[in-house]
């Protein structure tokens, strides 16, 4: 018995050792790839001007001289690279990449927390942009391979103009960029004046009815309410906490804002659905009929966002825009209507 | 039943292993990048030699950076779960026993979820972590599941489930109170067991060479205790009777069975199913003898995994599904099939 023992264990250890050194001599020619390619790279480098940067998660990003093919790996930045007028440089997005609609034909890399890899090199980016939604393993699984990932991370509206300016510059647009930052102040300066001496409505936002999530105040949602003359009623550290519904009726809030679906005409049906529920029905805010649906962009810190907090500052503070709209005619006059009506 | 003799267990491993190899060239082939099995062949033959300056960039990616590397994780995983799997069945003579049954994946997981907290977005950081959780969980229940000084293997499945119990509370009290991290988005996936965390060392041949090693030393460490398994199962009196140290070989299983676990859990998370099924299909193909039943685990266990992640890479391309899903829904109805047939 003992015998057939260290027979066997002598058999076991052999096989596997064998296993080991098949396994291994077929990864030993990695060892030295990494240097030849460095050498490569090294090589290319004095013709062109590949330049070494810290990306805005804080890892050291080489970015080729020229970028002509990119990956998106969020949303928010295929729409950022749509709206900069670069989709001709996008050559892959995700599958939750729906706006502009166009997005929808470009090749789909997965969605966002597992994108195939070999897609990614089968389509032969210079360049993936990346946000903190997506997995450090995604990200470190491309730079092993070469590929270089820049990650954005805006956390306010500021941040997202930072941003947006990023990716321009890294597509090699700069000046599109600027020109689209520039806009997308000056509208917000156009916003900010009426607002000035008006008090900040207190919201809250929902971002989940079942279960109740909100917003927390280090969110770029969070400063988009601040950008549209309101604040969240909810004070949190965490970035999407979860409340109990005493906690809405304790602080009251004047004003429900949500993000609309894709679909049109869902404000009033989703006053409907607040007012279908038991808890919510009898909150002072959903009885004054004080909902504000916005398009879901608000979800999205992308350039569409600024428009969602147009749509918000004008349903949130109508008298504020009473004299302007009749001049700019920028207000889209159902929502108006039912908005004036309710007694504040 | 034939007895079992050395000559039959290398033919019925041989005969395994050659199924695995045909299970690996199949993964190497599918996936999202389309590669023929020439340039396959051609790939890893140049890149056995050393050779890459003849490989297609490309491929170079696709077979030795992205599927080589995922193959030989999931080979090391499945045969660590299986090992583990068949080890505490033995050890807790309980066929319901699986690797996670003592709380080591729990342990693990919250392990990977502190690391989160306090280490984010840091390559490696989860893999420590977890395995650093996995055995503090070991060294616990080992001190609770001891009765009169010894292991008892009823205490042990008490103190472990208690464990287990637990540790999966606060794990959930720890995902509700950080609800808001953007990061636990990529901490589901880590729970459901996933292949695609790319290696924590820069040298991947150092680290699979590590993870072999620990694997051929704990594997082998329950191997010499199969013919004494094999007689404890029918009793722990009659095994002492016929001079089984006992209480030894309980410690070699508890301890090795625990290494291997924590292993495959630190590098891929809790892979559901396999260290449950993987032993008792064997059993079912080739019987109850451990001194066989050990061997062809390893290599049924490897086989599982890779063909179940293979399926989880190309079902839904091209985004990818955690390895655990596909492992759970391949997994019982081939075992529900196994066990129909022998009872009719």
């Amino acid at each position: 018995m003992r015998l057939f023992a260290y027979k066997m264990i002598f058999a076991a250890a052999a096989a596997s050792t064998l296993l080991c050194i098949a396994g291994l001599t077929a990864l030993r020619a990695q060892q030295a790839p990494p240097s030849a390619s460095q050498e490569k790279a090294q090589a290319a480098a004095p013709e062109s001007t590949a330049r070494t940067l810290t990306d805005e998660a804080g890892l050291r990003v080489t970015i080729p001289a020229q970028v002509n093919r990119v990956i998106s790996l969020a949303p928010n930045l295929t729409e950022t690279i749509y709206a900069l007028g670069l989709e001709d440089k996008l050559v892959g997005d995700t599958t939750y990449c729906d706006t502009p609609a166009a997005a929808r034909a470009k090749p789909h890399v997965g969605d966002t927390i597992n994108p195939s890899l070999e897609t990614i090199v089968g389509l032969h980016p210079d360049l993936v942009f990346a946000t903190m939604i997506n997995r450090i393993d995604t990200v470190e699984g491309l730079s092993r391979m070469g590929i270089p990932v820049y990650t954005t991370d805006p956390r306010t509206v500021r941040g997202m103009f930072d941003s947006t300016a990023h990716v321009a510059e890294l597509m090699g647009a700069p000046e599109q960029g600027k020109a689209l930052v520039a806009q997308m102040q000056a509208r917000l300066d156009a916003l900010h004046a009426p607002l000035t001496d008006r008090p900040l409505v207190h919201v809250l936002f929902v971002v989940w009815k079942e279960p109740l999530i909100t917003i927390g105040q280090n969110t770029f949602i969070a400063d988009a309410l601040r950008w549209a003359g309101a604040e969240s009623v909810v004070v949190s550290k965490q970035d999407w906490p979860q409340l109990t519904f005493e906690e809405v009726v304790r602080l009251q809030p004047e004003y429900i804002v949500t993000a609309s679906t894709h679909t049109g005409e869902e404000g009033k049906r989703s006053l409907e659905e607040f007012r279908a529920l038991s808890q919510w029905k009898d909150l002072e805010a959903i009885k004054a009929g004080h909902l504000a649906v916005i398009s879901d962009e608000v979800d999205k810190p992308s350039p569409g966002l600024i428009g969602a907090i147009e749509d918000l500052a004008h349903q949130l503070h109508p008298e504020a825009f009473a004299e302007k709209s009749t001049a700019t005619g920028l207000i889209a006059a159902p929502r108006e209507e039912r908005t004036a009506k309710c007694a504040r | 039943m034939r007895p079992l003799t050395p000559r039959r267990i290398i033919l019925i491993c041989a005969g395994l292993t050659g199924v695995l190899l045909i299970v690996v060239l199949i993964a190497l082939r599918m996936g999202a990048y389309s590669i023929s099995i020439q340039d396959i062949a051609m790939t890893l033959f140049r890149g056995a030699l050393g050779r890459r300056d003849e490989i297609l960039p490309d491929f170079w990616n696709v077979v030795f950076e992205i599927r080589l590397p995922r193959i030989l994780l999931g080979i090391l995983v499945g045969a660590s779960l299986a090992v583990a799997g068949a080890g505490f069945q033995a050890l807790l003579r309980n066929p319901l026993a699986d690797p996670y049954v003592l709380g080591v994946s729990s342990g693990a997981a919250l392990g990977a979820i502190v690391s989160l907290v306090i280490a984010p977005r840091t390559p490696g950081a989860i893999q420590v972590a977890a395995f650093v959780g996995a055995a503090l969980t070991v060294a616990a229940v080992y001190f609770l599941g001891r009765r009169g000084g010894q292991l008892d293997s009823a205490t042990l499945l008490l103190a472990g489930i208690v464990m287990a119990s637990f540790l999966s509370a606060a794990i959930m009290f720890l995902i509700t109170t950080l609800s808001g991290h953007d990061l636990l988005r990529g901490m589901a996936f880590w729970l459901m067991g996933d292949l695609a965390s790319p290696p924590p060392t820069r040298d991947v041949l150092e680290w699979f060479g590590f993870l072999f090693f620990v694997f051929v030393i704990a594997a082998g460490a329950i191997y010499t205790t199969s013919s004494d398994l094999n007689l404890i199962l029918s009793g722990e009196q009659e095994a002492r009777h016929l001079g089984v140290n006992v209480n030894r070989v309980k410690l070699v299983v508890y301890i090795s069975a625990s290494i291997l676990t924590g292993l495959a859990v630190s590098v891929s998370g809790a892979i559901g199913y396999v260290g449950l099924l993987v032993p008792h299909v064997m059993r079912m193909i080739f019987g109850t003898d451990y001194r066989l039943l050990i061997p062809t685990s390893v290599i049924g266990g490897a086989i599982a995994i890779v063909l179940a992640d293979t399926l989880a890479r190309t079902v839904m391309g091209p985004t990818e599904l955690p390895v655990g899903a596909m492992t759970a829904l391949a997994g019982a109805p081939v075992f529900i099939y196994l066990m129909r047939r022998r009872v009719r």
